[in-house]
């Protein structure tokens, strides 16, 4: 048989990408729901570390199970919001629904040509906020959680996330932890319409509201400095109306008498 | 059939993909700086090797010659993805996963894979090319597993993630060598590796 013909060429590729196809959608269907399982169980890590009750690594050491069972006890509520700051539903926080990033990712498409949202506020019996984060990196989504105080001000923490940023360079939005570090203790200022900045240079001395770029990661710092805008200011009303604050209030509190309706 | 020996031990020694044949020096300076991602590095790419290898040759007499690489990259690519989708789905793998990023899907670009199925699976046949992948994979994780142990234990003083270097010497005034976290060491200890293989076997000297 001659191997070297068109026709030969053209039925072998198709009949080995078919094959290969069928195989790797097999096996995507078969993994499918415990790698969401590990998704899921990374989300509310990434969240409980913006949220700074841990280090990153506690949470992969002590498992999923753990990690899942911790954010359980520990939140009050996690509502969905709108533009104007209403309720529009709630994640199950019983079975710690959380945003996925392709949740996450969807959301990002309604922000951008102002379609009805659905954005979730994870909030903590300690009244912490956690705020999800979504846009463009230089090489595909950068994503992450910043956690802000009961005041609707202060930032307690932050945590990123990518998917393919360069290591060592735009990755270390993810891995160098001093780079998360400066966000405690910031503040989110609405004042002049960019409610956060990372600036490329340095940041100014006495801006409360801007921490430092990555030096050598121009691109991931933007996309990441583009995506914290966009989506604080989807949650402006949040913060500045105080639209929620009776909300969380009543959230914590409901929170912390199920706790003790539970110990006795 | 006497030569498997020969075939196995080639890849790890005299023909060592790394310090020989300086093929996939990229990945070995990415993954060493703890040994849990270079252990799992080091298995992942064995397994890619030996099994796109022992696959190529089974299907090597009706391979198209003019869309050989694609056909061969097909292959790869398979394999990686698989071994990429099993390390997310494990719960023990799923953090080593991430901490490798990218470079579990770079092992489709590792020289390595697609050098040994060219050299080696299209001209032999199937549990020789399979053993030679796998010899070739080992090699590679060899280097990278000793690269990693002295990168974790002098830029962590660690191994594993287990402290070896006890508090006290911290305490003493001793500090981790930042230099050996970061990639240019990787390069440094990888030429050292490669001075000594090549001191002891001599026929590796150029004359």
């Amino acid at each position: 048989m001659n191997t070297n013909s068109n026709v030969y060429t053209v039925i072998y590729t198709t009949i080995v990408v078919v094959m290969v196809a069928a195989v790797l959608a097999f096996v995507s269907q078969k993994l499918g729901p415990m790698q969401a399982a590990n998704e899921k169980a990374e989300t509310v890590s990434q969240i409980l570390t913006a949220a700074q009750f841990g280090e990153k690594e506690h949470w992969s050491e002590i498992g999923n199970k753990a990690t899942l069972d911790f954010y359980k006890e520990n939140v009050a509520s996690s509502i969905l919001v709108d533009i104007d700051a209403k309720e529009v539903g709630a994640l199950d926080f019983t079975d710690a629904r959380v945003y996925s990033t392709s949740d996450l990712k969807a959301q990002n498409y309604n922000i951008k040509d102002s379609s009805a949202l659905s954005l979730p506020i994870y909030q903590f019996k300690n009244g912490v906020m956690v705020f999800p984060v979504y846009g463009a990196g230089l090489w595909g989504p950068v994503w992450g959680y910043i956690a802000v105080a009961d005041d609707f001000k202060t930032v307690v923490g932050a945590y990123f996330d990518h998917a393919s940023e360069t290591p060592g360079l735009g990755g270390k939005i993810k891995d160098d932890p001093a780079f998360r570090a400066q966000f405690v203790g910031k503040v989110v200022d609405f004042a002049d319409g960019k409610p956060f900045s990372i600036v490329k240079g340095g940041a100014p001395e006495g801006k409360d509201n801007a921490v430092d770029a990555i030096t050598g990661a121009t691109m991931t710092s933007k996309g990441l400095d583009a995506a914290i805008t966009t989506w604080l200011n989807a949650y402006q009303k949040t913060f500045v109306s105080g639209e929620l604050v009776n909300v969380f209030a009543d959230a914590i509190k409901a929170a912390t008498e199920t706790a003790k309706a539970k110990e006795e | 059939m006497g030569n498997f020996k020969e075939t196995f031990t080639t890849p790890l020694l005299k023909g060592n993909p790394i310090t020989v044949l300086v093929l996939g020096i990229c990945s070995s300076l990415a993954v060493t700086v703890e040994l849990k991602g270079a252990l799992v590095m080091a298995l992942s790419v064995t397994i890619v090797t030996g099994l796109s290898s022992l696959i190529c040759s089974i299907i090597r007499n009706t391979i198209p010659n003019r869309v050989r690489i694609i056909i061969q990259l097909v292959v790869v690519a398979l394999m990686v993805i698989l071994v990429d989708q099993f390390l997310k789905a494990f719960e023990s793998t799923y953090a080593i996963d991430k901490s490798l990023s990218v470079y579990i899907g770079l092992i489709i670009t590792n020289c390595i894979v697609m050098g040994r199925i060219e050299a080696f699976a299209l001209g032999n046949k199937p549990l020789p090319s399979f053993v030679d992948g796998l010899a070739s994979g080992l090699g590679y994780g060899a280097i990278l597993i000793i690269v990693a142990f002295f990168r974790e234990l002098l830029g962590s003083g660690t191994l594993f993630g287990i402290r070896i270097i006890p508090e006290a010497a911290y305490a003493a005034g001793y500090v981790n060598n930042g230099l050996v976290i970061l990639p240019p060491f990787a390069l440094i200890l990888l030429g050292c590796i490669i001075w000594i293989h090549r001191s002891i076997d001599k026929e590796l000297q150029e004359k």
